[in-house]
């Protein structure tokens, strides 16, 4: 009896929280002349993929598109890569002020955005990379390693010293002992930053709307947003089929890293 | 490549204000077995992980086999080392876990895996190779730590208490293969324990710790018998040695309870005496004791007995039908009592010149 009623529960937030979703989806299919019928039809009563069609062929969406999985992916790459460096450091070196420096980053990871927003944007003009995917790179691993950091700081205390002991003394070097026995112990841990810097690279708005005012490097969010949202007119059907395109990455890559965030949490290889 | 001898010179390693190993000065013979011994906290650990290069002495040296290897990497002095927490590779399987010494020598594939075999069946290993450590017995993750090590043939073995998490059965089993083991590779071998029973059966020599200081350095039987100060004569043995502290008159050691002739030059006055449990006779003898405690083992009992303030412990036979408060007489083994100064806590070479004594 419980579980019934658990199970209900369940699924009636599932269904709440999918039903924006499953409107964006048929939305993206209705026909324009269907969209504002009063009443509203539910299902379609005519499917078409005419705006997915305009989206890709008339409009810069497919340039977005490529700023958007470029910038995620160098500053997912970039952020993991110094994170995970990094975080080793923090653990298992030992070098004066390094609980400091740990806090420090922190800290950081506090201030709002808007505070540093323009700082970074007087910075990126004066190295003379304003409106550059290079620039929103920056300013995205500048908030993202923080928190990369901490996550994964948290993860490599996790792993015990001797591990890497053993493997020196087996005959690695420092980073061959790294590679072969860190790596793959973070690996759940270096998953859950990938996903959350990529994440967050891709719903990026602010930075990128005060960054960059060129069609050639705005990303999704901000690509999209100017081309269909104006203060006369919103194109509800492309936006809708431009907000599942915008999903379809996201799944692919949960789908494709799932199964890596459960794996792989190496118990037992140290007792004790 | 063979074994190797092993010297600790002056060495002394800090931890911040801590320090947890103060000049150790320490030769250990090329192919000995030797076993640092100690309480715990007293540096074996820190010691053991000197000597395999994870932790930078902070002054003196160590050498391996003649050379000075401070500033070697811990891969490059040819040690193989078996943590106390064994320290497997979660993610390899057992076979992969035996082979990444001889991975990271560069050895090929086909002779790795020849290797491997080799170990797997010293270690009766064969069944379990494609497991995960996880999937594994304590004592058979032992065994994989052990044929981690053994699969390099270095020329010196660090062994951090490989048996401490082991059943009583396990342990006795392994302490027999450690030995044969030594035997058959004739490698230098440092081995940790704080299980005195280990040390003994094991070792050529036993380094006793304390505080970060060695306190002897001895073959075990030397240990036993002559033990350098009051804390070996206390920490080894078990019941450990009885302590009665008394004065001494250049002539004859003297507690209210017991008098004991000694010959010895140049003794000070506040001495202690040492004597085994199994050294007080019971039964019969010029001294009195009260009996406080008995308790049977099985094969003997021990009994607690109490002397004029001064608490001792005797061994006695299964079958003695002491009881509490009984008051029993007692005669001290003289050749086997150990006189010590009571101010400097070191050993005096004393002889008692009679038999038994009142
Ligand atoms: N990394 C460290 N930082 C600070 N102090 C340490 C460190 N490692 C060891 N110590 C200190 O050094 C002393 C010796 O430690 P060690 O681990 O060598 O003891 P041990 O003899 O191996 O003890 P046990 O039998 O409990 O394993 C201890 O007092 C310990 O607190
Ligand atoms: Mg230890």
């Amino acid at each position: 009896m419980r579980r019934v009623l658990f199970n209900l529960m369940a699924w009636t937030i599932v269904l709440v929280t999918a039903f924006p979703l499953l409107w964006m989806v048929l939305t993206s299919i209705k026909p324009q002349f269907e969209l504002f019928r009063m009443p509203p039809t539910f299902w379609p009563e005519q499917i078409t993929f005419e705006h997915y069609a305009r989206l890709l062929w008339e409009t810069p969406f497919l340039t977005y598109m490529r700023n958007s999985l470029v910038l995620s992916f160098s500053t997912t790459v970039l952020v993991v890569a110094v994170a995970t460096l990094g975080a080793h450091s923090l653990v298992r070196f030992r070098y004066p002020g390094r609980e400091r420096l740990a806090q420090l980053v922190l800290f950081t990871y506090l201030l709002p955005s808007v505070v540093l927003i323009l700082p970074l944007y007087l910075l990126m003009v004066w190295l003379g990379i304003a409106n550059s995917l290079l620039s929103l790179v920056i300013a995205y691993t500048s908030f993202a390693l923080p928190y990369a950091l901490w996550l994964l700081r948290s993860f490599m205390q996790g792993i015990p010293d001797d591990l890497e002991s053993a493997a020196l003394v087996d005959g690695a070097t420092r980073m061959e002992a790294f590679v072969d026995v860190i790596l793959p112990q973070a690996l759940p841990g270096i998953i859950s930053t990938c996903l959350f810097t990529f994440i967050l690279s891709w719903n990026e708005y602010l930075y990128a709307l005060v960054l960059v005012n060129t069609d050639e490097a705005r990303p999704l969010t901000t690509g999209v947003m100017s081309m269909l949202v104006s203060a006369f007119n919103i194109e509800w059907s492309l936006l809708m089929a431009a907000s599942v395109m915008m999903s379809v990455p996201l799944i692919i890559i949960f789908a494709f890293l799932q199964k890596y965030l459960t794996r792989g949490f190496g118990a037992g290889g140290v007792k004790g | 490549m063979s074994a190797a001898e092993v010297t600790f010179c002056k060495v002394r390693k800090a931890f911040g204000n801590a320090v947890a190993v103060r000049e150790l000065d320490l030769a250990i013979g090329a192919g000995e077995f030797v076993s640092l011994l100690g309480p715990s906290g007293c540096g074996k650990t820190t010691s053991l992980r000197m000597l395999a290069g994870l932790e930078f002495p902070t002054s003196g040296t160590i050498s391996i086999g003649g050379r000075v290897v401070n500033d070697v990497a811990p891969g490059k002095r040819d040690v193989a080392m078996v943590f106390q927490s064994y320290a497997l590779y979660p993610h390899m399987t057992v076979g992969e876990n035996i082979a990444y010494p001889l991975k990271k020598q560069g050895m090929a594939r086909g002779e790795r895996e020849a290797q491997v075999k080799r170990i797997a069946a010293m270690l009766k290993l064969e069944a379990l190779l494609d497991r995960k450590p996880r999937q594994l017995s304590g004592g058979q993750q032992q065994r994989v730590a052990l044929g981690r090590a053994l699969v390099r043939s270095p020329k010196v073995f660090l062994l951090d208490e490989p048996l401490s998490n082991l059943d009583a059965k396990l342990r006795a089993h392994m302490r027999a293969e450690l030995i044969e083991l030594h035997r058959q590779l004739g490698r230098t071998f440092v081995y940790v324990t704080h299980d005195q029973l280990e040390a003994m059966t094991m070792s050529d020599r036993i380094a006793v710790m304390e505080g970060g200081e060695l306190r002897q350095f001895a073959p075990p039987r030397e240990v036993y018998d002559r033990p350098a100060n009051l804390f070996v004569a206390s920490f080894i043995g078990t019941p450990p040695m009885n302590i009665v502290h008394g004065e001494f008159n250049g002539r004859v050691f003297r507690h209210p309870a017991i008098t004991v002739p000694f010959q010895v030059a140049g003794a000070p006055t506040r001495v202690a005496l040492g004597v085994r449990p199994e050294d007080v006779l019971l039964g019969a003898g010029p001294f009195r004791a009260t009996v406080r405690v008995v308790e049977p083992t099985g094969h003997e009992t021990i009994v607690m007995l109490e002397a004029e303030g001064a608490a001792l412990t005797a061994r006695a036979p299964a079958e003695s039908h002491l009881r509490p408060g009984e008051i029993v007489p007692f005669a001290l083994r003289a050749d086997r009592l150990h006189l010590f100064d009571a101010t400097t806590e070191l050993r005096l070479e004393a002889r008692a010149t009679e038999e038994i004594s009142a």
